[in-house]
Formats: C-alpha cells, structure tokens, sequence
C-alpha cells in the first residue's frame, strides 16, 4: 500500500514562525514604547509648556512665572521637614550664586509646609537668596504632578520643560538637568 | 446704627465670593467614582485619594469636584491628572490597544497552544491505530509493486550484487 504523503499548505507553514513574529513584535514595541507619554522619555510633563503659576513669596510679594520667562529656570519644590531637601540646599545655592547674574533663574516652591518659622530656619541655615513661594492650595503642585520633595523641573528659556528631576540632587544630577537648559556647572 | 450695620453687612456678603453650587446626587456619584480611581500621588501604598486623606489629596478632590460642577466628563478628568501625573496616578488604567493586546495574548497563545497540543494528540492516536491495523492485517503492510522508485532501488541493488558476485 502506498503511504500518502501529506503536504501542507504554504499558508500552514508560513504560519507558526509568522505568528512567532507577531508575538515578539508585540513585545518589543510594548517594551520599547514610552512610559506614560509621547515625548519619549518618561515623564509626562517633559517636552511640555511649563504650567504657568502666580504664587506669594514668603517675604509677603507675588512671582509669577510669566516674569521669570526669557531666562532659563530651575524651579526646585522643597520642604522644610524634607531630609534630602537639605542635603541639595547647598547645590542649589551654589547654582544660584554663580549663575544668578547670569541667565539663570532658581525659584523655591514650597510644598505641604505648614511651618513658616521652619521653612525660614531652613532658608537661614542654608543661605537661599532666591525665591521661595507659597503653594497654599496645593493647585501647582498638583499642575506639576509632585509625587513628593524634592522635586525639580528645569525650565528652558523658551517655557518648556526640558529635564526632570525627581528625587535629591546631586552634583551630576544637577550638572545634567542644568545641561538640558543650556547651563554649565 | 441699624443701617450702617446693615450696609456693612450686605457690603460683606457682596464682597464674599459665592459658594459653589452643590452638587446634584448625580454628580457626587461622579466624583466618588473618579475619586476612587484616582491614586494619592504621594502615598507608599497605593490608596485612591478619597482614603488617603493628605492635602494634596483633598486638594484633588476638591479640584474634581470643581471640574464635575463645570459638567467635564469622566474620561475628560482623567486625562487631566493623567496630563500631569501620567498614567501611574489611574488605578483602573483605561482601555488601550497595547493594554488589550497584553491582557489577550497570553489567552490567545493558552488557545493556539492547546489547539496545537490537541491536534497533535489526535494525530498520534491515529497513527497508533493505523499502525495496530497494520500489524493485524500484513497485506497492509506489503510494499507498493506498483512504486517505480521502489522498483529503481531494487533494481539498483541487484544490478550492485550482480556485478560483486562476478568479480
């Protein structure tokens, strides 16, 4: 008896390593995709127009972001009860003293501090001559998407938010997010 | 004094930003609803910021009950947080196409693989019944006359015997 031998179709052969394809493609696009946004890089609010804020200084006055646009800004949300807040403090003046006649602006915003004599021990202790404000309802906090301190967001000189950086700073960290506004340190 | 005391006072209440209008049944149902899918950005724990309890929380609260009042739709509030906080800050993360394709492969792949292992199964069963037919019944078994490359081989292999039986 003649065994009869079975070809399959081209479509069935083709099948098991197209499928296999599809399967890694899925994966890889799901693993390459960005996480949480289209700029490609993580946050969400990178790449983005910096979210516009009119908010009193400690020192009783109103900044807004409107009169610090033009020059390139770090804008740094701290506390004072905040233990990394402390260990970047320094960086931070460092920063601004010997950029601030410069073009560069750093501005404090202080988050869920209720404690104005802590918050001015700390600005003290520290020596900050820049600006600190008063985030009293929490609105640019939250338009900033604060996931806690310290948290800082480097600002081009066009408004838009070019690096961010969530967690303390360090000395290469800040050097690389004020690289991103075209600042050496 | 009774009117100057009322000119101050209705001066005041003019002065006074009005209270927002309450919300309707409807619309409080709508906030508790965005607000227990909303995460507390900046809880350890993964708790929806109408169990947190924290200022930023009630201040998003606060900020959905505000949008819910100005008649903005639930998918229309997420993407404002998600806007800010990105994708993490949704406890019920909504339905994409990437999202879909992830929760159907693993079922799709359990189906095409359990569909495969079936198949295969069957085959094997039929061949152990062929080949139990074919041990009981030798004819089956018999090899074609009638196959030319069988034929061609044997001829071959008694053309090779031939030759190393005259030499």
């Amino acid at each position: 008896m003649t065994r009869l031998h079975f070809t399959p179709p081209t479509w069935r052969r083709f099948a098991p390593p197209a499928l296999a394809f599809v399967l890694v493609a899925a994966l890889g696009a799901a693993l390459l995709r960005p996480k949480d946004t289209s700029s490609g890089t993580g946050d969400p609010l990178l790449g983005q127009t910096a979210p516009t804020f009119a908010l009193r200084t400690l020192d009783g006055g109103t900044l807004s972001l409107a009169q610090l646009r033009g020059k390139p800004l770090i804008l740094n949300f701290w506390a004072s009860w905040c233990v990394p807040c402390r260990d970047e403090a320094p960086l931070l003046r460092e920063v601004s003293e010997q950029q601030g006649g410069g073009g560069l602006n750093v501005v404090g915003v202080l988050f869920q501090d209720p404690d104005q004599g802590r918050m001015r021990k700390f600005i003290a202790d520290y020596g900050l001559a820049y600006p600190n404000l008063l985030d009293s309802d929490l609105k640019t906090s939250i338009n900033y998407g604060i996931t806690g301190v310290p948290e800082t967001f480097f600002i081009g000189a066009d408004g838009l938010i070019k690096s961010v950086d969530r967690g303390g700073l360090t000395r290469e960290r800040l050097s690389a997010g004020l690289k991103t506004i075209g600042v050496t340190f | 004094m009774p009117v100057l005391l009322a000119v101050l006072l209705s001066a005041s209440v003019l002065a006074a930003s009005p209270a927002p209008a309450p919300l309707t049944p409807l619309q409080q149902a709508q906030v508790s609803r965005i607000g227990e899918s909303i995460r507390c950005p900046i809880c350890r724990d993964v708790l929806p910021i109408t169990e947190s309890g924290n200022d930023i929380s009630h201040q998003m609260l606060a900020e959905i009950r505000a949008q819910t009042r100005a008649g903005q739709t639930d998918n229309q509030i997420y993407a404002y947080f998600r806007e800010r906080y990105g994708q993490r800050v949704l406890l019920r993360p909504p339905v994409d196409w990437a999202g879909t394709l992830l929760w159907a492969l693993p079922v799709l792949a359990l189906l095409l693989g359990g569909g495969a292992l079936l198949r295969y199964l069957a085959g094997q069963r039929r061949a152990a019944g062929v080949d139990s037919l074919a041990a009981a019944d030798p004819a089956l078994n018999a090899e074609d006359p009638e196959d030319p490359y069988l034929a061609e081989i044997r001829a071959q292999v008694q053309t090779a015997r031939e030759r190393r039986g005259g030499t």
